[in-house]
């Protein structure tokens, strides 16, 4: 499902320009993530990924990682780890969804109140998608579309901090933890690591820029 | 924006690069091939929705 379209090419160029690089960043981390945590990659997403590299920091040296973990897997070893990991027969090793992380349950009081988060930030399913919204991998691409606009205009810090405090921070770290020690993950062990990473960082920065004032000018 | 609000932007731009968010092997690495922002995509322009003005579409990666 990739169609790109001069709608969605306008609003990345102005982000761009005006979005300082950290910020895209984790952007585009998250929207790694979402993208890994959604499918299997295929052959060109691995041999895309097997290009990467990553600096000195426990982050970089797992997007290092990440790249030596994507040129030794086949497409197929890809998709028959994900399968395991996440479809399973019945259920797989892991179930990535908020409400069953915070509840035990599927379809609880978490997903509800997910689904007014996003009604309030004019995000909505498409009608096709039948995934209940608080799978990992819709949280980190509502993420991204706030950081870069996809939704409308970016969304300030303090939107994106309610949203991640209330919906991810309380279950993900957990989660990408669990995918991370995982038995049948072995590329995908690294992509545990770097959202277990990724979620400290977050958690950490958004507590950093707190404030009553930012609060203020963001609505 | 005020000298405040400016500080705080400041320590959390210097703690993202700290951590490995950011800098030369950073966006660009990661955007290598368009890893990144190439799920989200307006499969079907219009729908029901289009009449509240706020209400925007969300395009979750096809996986079913």
């Amino acid at each position: 499902m990739t169609v790109a379209s001069a709608s969605v090419a306008e609003p990345t160029d102005r982000v761009t320009r005006e979005i300082p690089e950290e910020e895209l960043f984790r952007a585009q981390l998250y929207s790694l993530l979402s993208r890994l945590l959604a499918a299997a990659p295929d052959a060109a997403l691995l041999a895309t990924l097997g290009r990467i590299s990553g600096d000195a920091s426990e982050l970089g040296q797992s997007f290092a990682a990440l790249a030596r973990g994507a040129a030794a897997a086949s497409a197929a070893d890809a998709a028959a780890e994900y399968h395991d990991l996440f479809i399973g027969i019945g259920r797989g090793e892991l179930v990535p969804y908020g409400s069953y992380y915070l509840t035990g349950f599927l379809h609880e009081r978490p997903l509800a109140e997910l689904r007014d988060a996003l009604a309030g930030l004019g995000v909505v399913r498409v009608p096709e998608v039948k995934e209940p919204e608080d799978h990992i991998a819709a949280l980190c691409e509502v993420m991204a579309g706030l950081i870069e606009g996809a939704f409308g205009d970016p969304a300030p810090l303090t939107v994106q901090r309610r949203l991640f405090e209330r919906h991810i921070a309380p279950w993900a770290a957990r989660f990408f933890a669990e995918l991370e020690a995982a038995q049948t993950a072995k590329f995908y062990r690294v992509v545990g690591r770097i959202g277990r990473l990724f979620i400290g960082i977050e958690t950490t920065s958004f507590a950093m820029t707190a404030s009553d004032e930012l609060d203020r000018r963001a609505t | 924006m005020s000298e405040q609000a400016d500080r705080l932007m400041a320590k959390r731009r210097e703690f993202l690069k700290l951590l490995g968010m950011g800098g030369a092997a950073g966006a660009a690495a990661l955007t290598v091939g368009g890893v990144a922002p190439s799920q989200a995509a307006p499969a079907q322009p219009e729908t029901g929705y289009r009449e509240t003005a706020h209400v925007r579409k969300f395009y979750e990666t096809a996986r079913f």
